[in-house]
C-alpha cells in the first residue's frame, strides 16, 4: 500500500491524540495548537479528547498551515497560557466561578491579543455557554457579544463559509467579542468539537444533528477557518483580496 | 589748522536756546503791537524795549567763543569686493573675472590713495575682511550685496564716505528687475554713494542649466514636477538642447528618471519633467543637458540637487510561504502602526494539500500574483519581507535577481527564517544572496530543530535598533524552537544577535544579522520563533511589548529612521567641486567609542574617497575634514564604536548655483550707482571714479565766554530799566 501524507497525518494525529507531548520540530514553533482551557472545571469528554489534535491535523491536511498534531491542556492562570495565542474553552456543564489568578491570566490573554473559542458542548441545555458568557463577562464587562455578519473574514478566511454549524446546526449567526479591529473570544453554540471529534477506530465519534455529510464537511471548514482566522488574522479583508471574494460570492448564488 | 567760532553757553540745551531766541522774538513784536498808534516817545520806547530784549536775551544764552584745532585726513572708503565663485568665470577677454577684480583693487588702491580704505569681501550674510588681494580663501555660492550694505550700515564707528563694488553685476541680492525704488531701499541704506567697477560686459559662449526648482516637498512613490530652466548665452547657438534627469545610487549606474528636449528662445527656455523618487531620505539627482558645440563652460551643464525625499507612510510587501503565530504577529503588528501600508501575501494552500473541494469557488484564495508583485510594483514598495517562502515552489527563483537590484537601488528587505527560508528555501547562491547580511552555504543542513535563546553580541547590546528590546527584556531572551543555518556576515554587516552553540567557522552563527548592499538595506533573521517576544511566559512579564520593540527597532533601521542611526552627519556649508569639505557628525546621546569615517561615491564600482579614524573624540559635534571632492553624488558612512553605520548621501558640484547663470550684469551695478548718486566704471577706468572729501579730525577745543555772565545781567537790568523809565515817560505802565 502506497503511504500519502494523508496517511501519515492521520497515523501521527491518532497517536498524537493518546500520547500529547511537544512536537518539536524547526518550523514547529508558530504552528497552530489548539489548546483545550480547565478552568472553571471545563473538561472534555472522552468522546471529544481527539477534537483538538483533529482540528490541526484537518487544518494541516487541507492548507499550508502547520499545526501541531497534539492535544494540550492549560488553565487561564497557568503562565503557559499566555504562551501562545489560541485556547479553546469547551464544556456541557455549567462552570465555576474563576479565580482570581484565572481572570487575571484571561484578561491578559485577550489584552495581548489572544482568542479564545467558547464550544458548548451540550447546546441544548446551553449551561455551559451561559456560565462561560457570565465568567468572560466579568473578565471583559465592558464589552457585549455582537453577532458577526456573514461578510466577517471569518466566514472567508480560508473557505466560503455561508452559516456556522457543528455536531448541531446551532444558530446561524456566530456571536464575538471584538475588541478594537478583531474578534477575539467567539461565542459557538454548536458542539464544534463534536463535529471534529474521532473515534480509536478511525470513525466521527458522534453523529451530527439533523445529519448529514455536508454538515460534518461545513463544520470542519468552519474549524479550518476559524484557526486560519487564529493564524492570519483579517487577511482575507485586505483590500487585494476583495474583488476575487466577490465574484466568488457572486458566482456562489442560486 | 585751527578755526575759530562761536557759540551759546554748553550749559544750555539746544531746546532751551531756542525758546529764548523765540521768547525774545515775541516780546519785540507784542511791543511793536502796544506802539502802533502812540506818537509820543513811541522810537525811545521802542528802542529801549528792543535793547532790554537783546540784552536779557544775551544773559540767558551767554555767547561762548570756540577755538578749535585739528586736521584733514583721508575720506574711509569700503571696498566691497564680490567673493562669489561665479568670478571663476571668464569675461570678454578670456581672463577670469576674478583676476580683473584683483586688478580692478588694486587700481581702486592707486585711486584713493588718500583714502582711509578698507576692503572688504562680501558673499553671503555681513561682509568680511579679505587681504590685499580683495580675495579670502573661501568663496561664496551668493553675492548678497544688499546684506553688506545693510550690515555696514548697522556696524557702529565711522561711516564710509565712499563704497566701491567690485563686481560682475550677478548679484543675488538687489535682485534682477528691482525698479528705482526698489534699488535704493536695498542698497540705500548707507546714505552715501556707491561708486561700481563692472569686472564684464559680455559672458562666455554658455548653455546651461540655470535653476532646478521642485513643486512641493519631494514624497517618496509620489510624481513630483521639476522645472528646469536652461540658458543659452554668450552668442552660442542653441536651438533644441536635450535634458535628462538621473537618480545617483551607491553600486549602480544612475537610474535615468525622465528625459526631454528644451527649445530654446531668447536664451533661455523652460522644461516641465516629472519623476518620482521611491525611496526616502537623502537622494542625489543629477540634472544634465547636452550643450551644444562651442559651450566653453561645460562645469554648469549639469546641476546636482539632493532631495530630502519624505515618506507619508511606509509601503510594505510582506509575503510568507504558510501562515503561523510567526506570521500572525508580525502581520498583526504591521496593521497596527498606522504609518505602514501593508500589502500581504500568504501562501494558504500548497501544492499537496487536499483542500476536500473540487470547486475552487468554495474556497477564498486567490492566485499568488508574483510577476506581478515583482516586476511592476516592486518598486513601489519601501521594503520587503520574505517570511518562510520557498523560492522555487512559488517561482520566486526568476524574480531574484530584480529584487536583488531593488535592494541596491535602496529598497529594504527581511529575510524572516522558517523552513523555507535562506538555504532552507533555496536562495543559497541565487542573485538575493549577495544582498543579504549573511552568506548561505547550500552544502550545509538548512536549519537545526535545537531550542536555544538567542545570544545578543557587544554590537547588538549598543546598537539603537535593539535599544528597546534590550532595555525590555535585558540578556534574557526568549526559548526559540530551532534556527536557520547562517553563515558569515558579508562584508560591512553587522551581527547583532548570535547561537550560543552553533559555529561558523570558529565564530557563533549569527541569528540576527544587519547590512548594506548598495543603496539598499537588509536584514537577516534566522529563527521563525520571534512571536515569542509576544507570546511567551517571558513576554508576557512585559505585556508582550518586547516583539514590537525588536521589529520597531528593526523596521525603522531599514527605512533609515534616525532614532535608530547611530549618529546624524551633514555638510557643513556646500560641497563645492574644488573646495574643502567639511562633515559634522552629531552622534545619539550614549553613543561612544571610536569614529569611523567613510567617504564613497555613488555609483558602480567607485573606490572610497576617504576613510578616517577619530578615537574617541570628546563629546559633542565632531568636524571632520574630508579633503577636496570631484562633482557627483556620494555617500558618507559614520560608524561610532562597534554599531551599524549611520549614512548620509550629498551632492558635490562645481560651482553650483554661482556658475549657474555666467552672463554678468553690468546695467544693474550702473542702475546702483545712478540711485545712490555714485558713478560706475569699467574695469580699468578705476581711475576716473570720483574723489570723497577729506574728512576733518578737531584734536583741541576751547570755549571762552565773550564777556563775564554778570556783565550781561548788569547791562540786562540797565537796559531793562532805561526801558521802564521811557515807558513811564510816554505815558505807559
Amino acid at each position: 500500500m502506497k503511504l500519502s501524507r494523508r496517511h501519515v497525518l492521520a497515523g501521527l494525529a491518532s497517536l498524537a491524540s493518546v500520547a500529547p507531548g511537544r512536537a518539536r520540530a524547526f518550523g514547529d514553533a508558530g504552528a497552530f495548537h489548539p489548546r483545550v482551557v480547565t478552568s472553571g472545571g471545563a473538561k472534555l469528554d472522552p468522546e471529544r479528547s481527539s477534537a483538538p489534535a483533529r482540528w490541526a491535523y484537518e487544518l494541516v491536511r487541507r492548507t499550508s498551515a502547520p499545526g501541531r498534531l497534539s492535544s494540550a491542556s492549560v488553565a487561564f492562570d497557568q503562565p503557559a497560557f499566555a504562551a501562545e495565542p489560541f485556547a479553546i474553552w469547551a464544556g456541557a456543564s455549567a462552570l465555576g466561578p474563576l479565580s482570581g489568578p484565572e481572570r487575571r491570566g484571561l484578561d491578559r490573554f485577550l489584552k495581548m491579543g489572544g482568542v479564545l473559542v467558547v464550544d458548548d458542548l451540550a447546546p441544548a441545555s446551553g449551561a455551559f455557554g451561559e456560565s462561560a458568557r457570565r465568567e468572560v463577562r466579568r473578565v471583559l464587562p465592558e464589552l457585549a457579544p455582537v453577532e458577526l455578519d456573514p461578510t466577517h473574514v471569518v466566514f472567508k478566511s480560508y473557505y466560503i463559509v455561508d452559516r456556522p454549524v457543528g455536531r448541531v446546526q446551532g444558530p446561524a449567526r456566530i456571536e464575538a467579542l471584538i475588541r478594537g479591529k478583531y474578534a477575539q473570544v467567539f461565542l459557538l453554540r454548536h458542539d464544534l468539537l463534536g463535529a471534529l471529534a474521532r473515534s480509536r477506530g478511525g470513525g466521527f465519534s458522534l453523529d451530527v444533528d439533523p445529519g448529514g455529510v455536508a454538515q460534518r464537511e461545513q463544520a470542519i471548514r468552519l474549524a479550518v477557518n476559524i484557526a486560519m482566522y487564529v493564524l492570519c488574522s483579517d487577511y482575507k479583508d485586505d483590500q487585494v483580496h476583495a474583488p476575487w471574494l466577490m465574484r466568488r460570492r457572486a458566482r456562489r448564488r442560486p | 589748522m585751527s578755526a575759530r567760532s562761536w557759540a551759546f553757553s554748553d550749559d544750555l540745551s539746544s531746546l532751551g536756546s531756542v525758546a529764548a531766541l523765540l521768547f525774545a522774538l515775541l516780546s519785540i513784536v507784542l511791543l511793536l503791537f502796544e506802539l502802533r498808534r502812540r506818537e509820543r516817545l513811541g522810537p525811545i520806547i521802542a528802542a529801549t524795549g528792543a535793547l532790554a530784549t537783546v540784552a536779557l536775551t544775551l544773559a540767558v544764552l551767554r555767547p561762548v567763543r570756540v577755538t578749535e584745532r585739528g586736521s584733514l585726513v583721508g575720506p574711509r572708503v569700503i571696498v566691497l569686493v564680490d567673493q562669489s565663485r561665479r568670478l571663476e568665470l571668464p569675461a570678454e577677454d578670456g581672463r577670469s573675472r576674478r583676476v580683473r577684480a584683483e586688478a580692478a583693487v588694486a587700481a581702486v588702491r592707486d585711486r584713493y590713495g588718500d583714502a582711509r580704505l578698507g576692503v572688504l569681501g562680501f558673499g553671503e550674510g555681513p561682509p568680511q575682511a579679505v587681504p590685499d588681494s580683495g580675495f579670502g580663501a573661501r568663496r561664496s555660492a551668493e553675492s548678497d550685496l544688499a546684506g553688506a550694505l545693510g550690515a555696514l550700515a548697522e556696524s557702529t564707528g565711522e561711516r564710509p564716505r565712499a563704497v566701491v563694488v567690485v563686481s560682475d553685476g550677478r548679484l543675488s541680492r538687489p535682485a534682477p528687475g528691482s525698479d528705482d525704488a526698489a534699488l535704493r531701499h536695498a542698497v540705500g541704506g548707507l546714505g552715501v554713494p556707491l561708486h561700481t567697477v563692472r569686472l564684464a560686459d559680455a559672458g562666455p559662449k554658455d548653455a546651461s542649466v540655470r535653476s532646478v526648482r521642485a513643486a512641493g516637498a519631494a514624497v517618496a512613490h509620489q510624481p513630483m514636477s521639476l522645472t528646469i530652466e536652461v540658458g543659452c548665452a554668450g552668442g552660442l547657438e542653441c536651438g533644441d538642447i536635450p535634458v535628462a534627469v538621473r537618480e545617483h545610487r551607491q553600486g549602480v549606474e544612475p537610474a535615468v528618471l525622465a528625459s526631454g528636449t528644451a527649445r530654446v528662445e531668447d536664451g533661455t527656455a523652460t522644461l516641465e519633467l516629472r519623476i518620482t523618487l521611491e525611496r526616502a531620505g537623502a537622494r542625489v539627482v543629477e540634472v544634465s543637458i547636452d550643450a551644444p558645440a562651442g559651450d566653453q563652460v561645460p562645469d554648469n551643464d549639469r546641476r546636482f540637487v539632493t532631495f530630502s525625499v519624505a515618506r507619508e507612510r511606509v509601503r510594505l510587501l510582506h509575503v510568507a510561504g504558510r501562515p503561523t503565530y510567526d506570521v500572525r504577529t508580525l502581520r498583526q503588528w504591521l496593521k497596527s502602526d498606522e504609518s505602514v501600508d501593508l500589502v500581504a501575501f500568504f501562501i494558504l494552500r500548497g501544492m499537496t494539500d487536499d483542500t476536500m473541494t473540487d470547486d475552487d469557488s468554495e474556497l477564498a484564495l486567490i492566485p499568488f500574483p508574483v510577476e506581478e508583485l515583482f516586476t511592476e510594483h516592486l518598486p513601489s514598495f519601501d521594503a520587503i519581507v520574505l517570511q518562510d517562502i520557498d523560492a522555487v515552489a512559488y517561482k520566486l527563483d526568476r524574480h531574484l535577481p530584480a529584487l536583488a537590484r531593488y535592494v541596491e537601488a535602496g529598497g529594504g528587505l527581511i529575510m524572516v527564517g522558517g523552513p523555507s527560508s535562506f538555504t532552507g528555501g533555496n536562495y543559497a547562491g541565487t542573485a538575493l544572496e549577495r544582498v543579504l547580511p549573511v552568506e548561505l552555504d547550500e552544502k550545509v543542513e538548512p536549519h537545526d530543530a535545537a531550542e536555544f535563546s538567542p545570544r545578543f553580541t557587544e554590537i547588538g547590546r549598543s546598537a539603537p535598533v535593539l535599544s528597546g528590546l534590550f532595555e525590555l527584556l535585558g540578556e534574557d531572551l526568549p526559548t526559540m524552537t530551532g534556527s536557520n543555518t547562517l553563515g558569515k556576515p558579508r562584508g560591512a554587516s553587522f551581527v547583532l544577535m548570535e547561537h550560543p552553540r552553533r559555529k561558523v567557522g570558529a565564530s557563533p552563527m549569527p541569528v540576527l544579522a544587519l547590512g548594506e548592499s548598495g543603496d539598499g538595506r537588509s536584514i537577516a533573521l534566522g529563527v521563525d520563533g520571534s512571536y515569542r517576544l509576544a507570546w511567551s511566559e517571558l513576554a508576557a512579564g512585559v505585556s508582550g511589548r518586547a516583539f514590537g520593540a525588536l521589529w520597531d527597532g528593526l523596521l525603522g533601521w531599514l527605512m533609515r529612521d534616525p532614532r535608530f542611526e547611530v549618529a546624524r552627519a551633514e555638510v557643513v556649508g556646500q560641497c563645492v567641486s574644488g573646495e574643502d569639505t567639511t562633515l559634522r557628525l552629531h552622534r545619539l546621546p550614549g553613543a561612544s567609542g571610536d569614529v569611523e569615517v567613510s567617504v564613497e561615491r555613488l555609483g558602480k564600482g567607485s573606490p572610497k574617497v576617504i576613510e578616517k579614524k577619530l578615537p574617541s573624540p570628546p563629546i559633542g559635534p565632531v568636524d571632520v575634514p574630508v579633503g577636496k571632492l570631484e562633482p557627483g553624488g556620494y555617500v558618507a558612512r559614520v560608524k561610532v564604536g562597534q554599531s551599524p553605520p549611520a549614512r548620509l548621501d550629498f551632492a558635490c558640484e562645481k560651482g553650483g548655483e554661482a556658475f549657474a547663470d555666467s552672463r554678468p550684469d553690468g546695467p544693474r551695478l550702473e542702475r546702483i550707482s545712478a540711485v545712490t548718486g555714485g558713478t560706475s566704471v569699467r574695469a580699468g577706468q578705476e581711475a576716473t571714479l570720483p574723489q570723497p572729501s577729506a574728512t576733518r579730525i578737531a584734536a583741541e577745543r576751547h570755549v571762552t565766554p565773550i564777556v563775564p555772565p554778570w556783565v550781561w545781567t548788569v547791562l540786562a537790568a540797565l537796559c531793562l530799566g532805561a526801558h521802564w523809565v521811557a515807558r513811564r515817560r510816554g505815558g505807559l505802565t
